[in-house]
């Protein structure tokens, strides 16, 4: 290994360190310096929490309950059309939260209340591809088999499910709920859009006390419980994920359709209910776009470049776009340069499970937390970024680091490491040896990165809210302050920004498909 | 009427548009171990899945104690199925294991737990039913798959390879021991193999895939 690789640690470190362990330090010490510590048993903090669990504990099961059916037909049966239908499942986990609530409304219509039950709905349609995803994989590796077994042993199809597909599972419904369930009591764009006055999350309790009632230290002492609900949820996660190292698993193989008229008419339908359930919101969105005055009309798409459709004095909704592919842009490369020396690190120290757990730590954390902290660090003298326009992007490369770990280190671990050691004998120094060995795969694996991380920036809305000064918003936090003023022109660019956004997300994460991402190996975890 | 425990009359096997071999005509006697031989590809296995109903029969019938069982769900046709590896169930231990087709028939429990305990003392593993079964060796795990297979006394069990992954030397033991105790247990059986010595060993009688019409299967398979 070049001799320069073993410090590949200090910057990732060093980024931490300064970026994330720093800022949510001052949020500690704030509660601190403030009212006290019993500011974290107060019931303004702790008022929303039950309701919150409830709705993200609704969600779970709900996207469980949809995910599962889904899981199997995707992921088990080879099938035309199976493979489309498994990316279109995966979309609206990559589309912005604010465009999926947006959607929604499009979808329902102004008719349809705002409320619990509609963030609970929009809540499993986000996370659907969280339980299709980790579910389908482990159960494509489960030896159909075991359930023949199991029914020649008396067993009827249900029973067969119940008592020996379901226990094999769940490892990954664990870990896969565990997932959702923080995903959706840690929501800020489907609640703020979709909800109502009582349906709150922590994440929006913050905002709330920042932006509305400018209590920052209870909005500091709500950032904490919600960073301590969420390590413990996530550790329960793991721990229940956890399948025993001697299992022994099996490539995952595609069977084919079942013989029988009913079963293989009941999977067809399945994939075919699960597109739908997929596009329709879009298409919504798309519609909406293209509605003005109850006719059709392009009015909306060409307002989005006008001042006049933007929010007072900020300029134009499409001038959002440019700031938010800017900052897009300094995240990924920050993104990839940290994340990357992490993935470098796991490979030269060995320490893959300290270096990978500090690398997925901001995973756990919310964004509005993030947003938060990062404003109480760097947002006011001695140390104020606010000017810099870099507390967004470093604030989105923080959420981006981890994906850009997970997507690195696997594919440099597949990697023949012997080749280096070819390269060396064949005269080469060090540096080239290792790039011999590692440069073509890196290549790819940090453009996929690059991508990823610009998809991440693109539709993060917490921390923008936060962070985002008034004149340069992101787009997300532009499509918000336009639906929070009436009248049909603000929803109906909205609805083209929204559009745009679907758009650049998914022909990134198409480029980032084609670049095999999905083909590296799954991180160990 | 028949006193045949398991009959399949002109049975057509494999999948709509690919059959594997047709005009299958088998008896297999109360008691009787009869092995099948046959080259890969020749459709061994098929015939096992589709005789324990995991595979649809194309044409012809499947007759079990008298009785045609050919669209009957494979739960309730009373025939085992033990396959090339164990498929242990991972989740339950070695004794759960081996409890599982007898608690889907409803016995008492302590009956069950004799039962079990009993067909595993025959098989040398008495004493491990607290055990994963992620702590048993090969051999071990398919005993184990023997014992879950016979305890809730099916009419007919099919083998289908089921030493094939096991080394030389414990493959021609455990067929020894398989066996004796299916004689002891009294259950009719079909023991599909490639291996001709251990079919001879084993069986009562011996098939080969060859004496079924498998004229539409490609000369490469």
């Amino acid at each position: 290994m070049p001799r320069w690789l073993a410090w590949a640690w200090v910057v990732p470190a060093a980024f931490l360190a300064v970026f994330l362990a720093y800022p949510l330090g001052v949020l500690v010490a704030r509660v601190g310096e403030s009212s006290g510590w019993p500011l974290l048993v107060s019931s303004a903090t702790w008022h929303v929490v039950p309701l919150a669990a409830v709705q993200a504990a609704l969600s779970t099961i709900l996207a469980v309950v949809v995910g599962l059916p889904i899981a199997n037909v995707v992921s088990r049966y080879r099938f035309r059309g199976r493979s489309f239908a498994q990316a279109a499942v995966t979309v609206p986990f990559v589309l912005p939260t604010v465009v999926v609530a947006l959607a929604f409304r499009s979808l329902l219509g102004p008719g349809v209340p705002q409320g619990f039950a509609l963030v609970v709905i929009a809540h499993a349609y986000v996370n659907l591809a969280v339980v299709v995803r980790i579910v389908g994989s482990q159960w494509a590796q489960q030896d159909a088999d075991v359930e023949y077994v199991a029914r020649t042993l008396g067993a009827t199809r249900w029973t067969a499910f119940r008592t020996v597909t379901v226990p094999l599972l769940r490892p990954s419904i664990a870990s896969s709920a565990a997932v959702v369930f923080v995903f959706s009591f840690t929501s800020l764009g489907i609640v703020l859009l979709l909800g109502d006055s009582t349906t709150r999350t922590l994440e929006s309790q913050i905002l709330r006390q920042t932006s509305v009632l400018l209590d920052f230290p209870g909005a500091t002492a709500s950032a904490i419980v919600q960073l301590v609900l969420v390590s413990l949820i996530l550790g329960m996660g793991v721990a229940a994920g956890r399948t025993p190292a001697r299992r022994r698993m099996r490539l995952p193989t595609l069977r084919a359709l079942p013989l029988g008229g009913a079963a293989r008419w009941t999977i067809r339908a399945t994939a075919t209910v699960a597109v739908v359930i997929v596009v329709l919101p879009v298409v919504a969105l798309v519609i909406d776009s293209l509605r003005a005055n109850g006719g059709w009309s392009l009015a909306w798409w060409r307002g989005v470049a006008s001042v006049d459709a933007g929010t007072s004095r900020i300029g134009s909704p499409l001038s959002a776009l440019g700031t938010s592919l800017a900052f897009a842009l300094v995240c990924a490369l920050v993104a990839c340069v940290v994340g990357g020396l992490a993935a470098v690190a796991v490979l030269t120290h060995g320490r893959t499970r300290v270096i990978s757990l500090i690398a997925i730590v901001p995973l756990g954390i919310s964004s509005a937390t993030l947003g938060l902290g990062t404003l109480l660090a760097f947002g006011r003298p001695p140390v104020d970024l606010r000017g810099s326009g870099l507390l967004v992007p470093i604030a989105h490369a923080l959420v981006a680091v981890p994906l850009v770990v997970a997507v690195v280190a696997p594919a440099l671990r597949s990697t023949d490491a012997r080749t280096m050691a070819v390269a060396a004998s064949l005269g080469a120094r060090p540096t080239r040896a290792f790039l011999t060995a590692y440069g073509s795969v890196l290549r790819v694996v940090m453009l996929a990165s690059a991508g990823l991380a610009c998809a991440v920036s693109l539709g993060e809305f917490g921390a923008a809210s936060f962070l985002a000064r008034a004149g340069t918003p992101t787009v997300p936090v532009q499509i918000v302050r336009l639906l929070s003023r009436p009248g049909e022109q603000s929803s109906g660019v909205a609805a083209v920004l929204a559009v745009i956004l679907v758009a650049l997300t998914l022909t990134i994460v198409m480029l980032v498909d084609r670049l095999g991402v999905t083909r590296t190996r799954p991180a160990a975890t | 009427m028949s006193t045949a425990r398991l009959e399949t009359q002109d049975l057509a096997i494999g999948y709509p548009g690919r059959p594997v071999a047709r005009g299958v005509s088998i008896t297999v006697a109360p008691a009787q171990i009869l092995a099948i031989l046959g080259p890969s590809g020749s459709g061994k296995s098929t015939l096992l899945t589709t005789i324990a109903g995991v595979t649809p029969a194309i044409a012809g019938s499947v007759v079990v104690d008298g009785r045609n069982v050919t669209t009957t769900p494979i739960h309730q046709r009373g025939v085992g199925l033990i396959f090339q590896e164990p498929l242990l169930f991972p989740h339950l231990s070695v004794l759960d294991n081996v409890l599982y087709g007898l608690r889907r028939q409803r016995i008492p429990r302590a009956a069950a737990g004799q039962r079990a305990e009993e067909l595993l003392d025959w098989l040398d593993l008495g004493g491990y039913g607290d055990r994963s079964v992620d702590e048993l060796s090969g051999g071990q795990a398919q005993r184990v798959a023997l014992a879950r297979a016979l305890a809730p006394r099916p009419a007919v069990l099919l083998l289908d390879e089921p030493f094939s992954a096991l080394d030389a030397d414990l493959r021609s033991r455990l067929a020894a021991d398989v066996a004796q105790m299916l004689r002891r247990e009294g259950v009719s059986a079909i023991h599909v193999t490639h291996d001709a010595a251990e079919a001879e060993d084993m069986a009562d009688a011996v098939l080969s895939m060859t004496d079924f019409d498998l004229s539409f299967v490609p000369p490469s398979r």
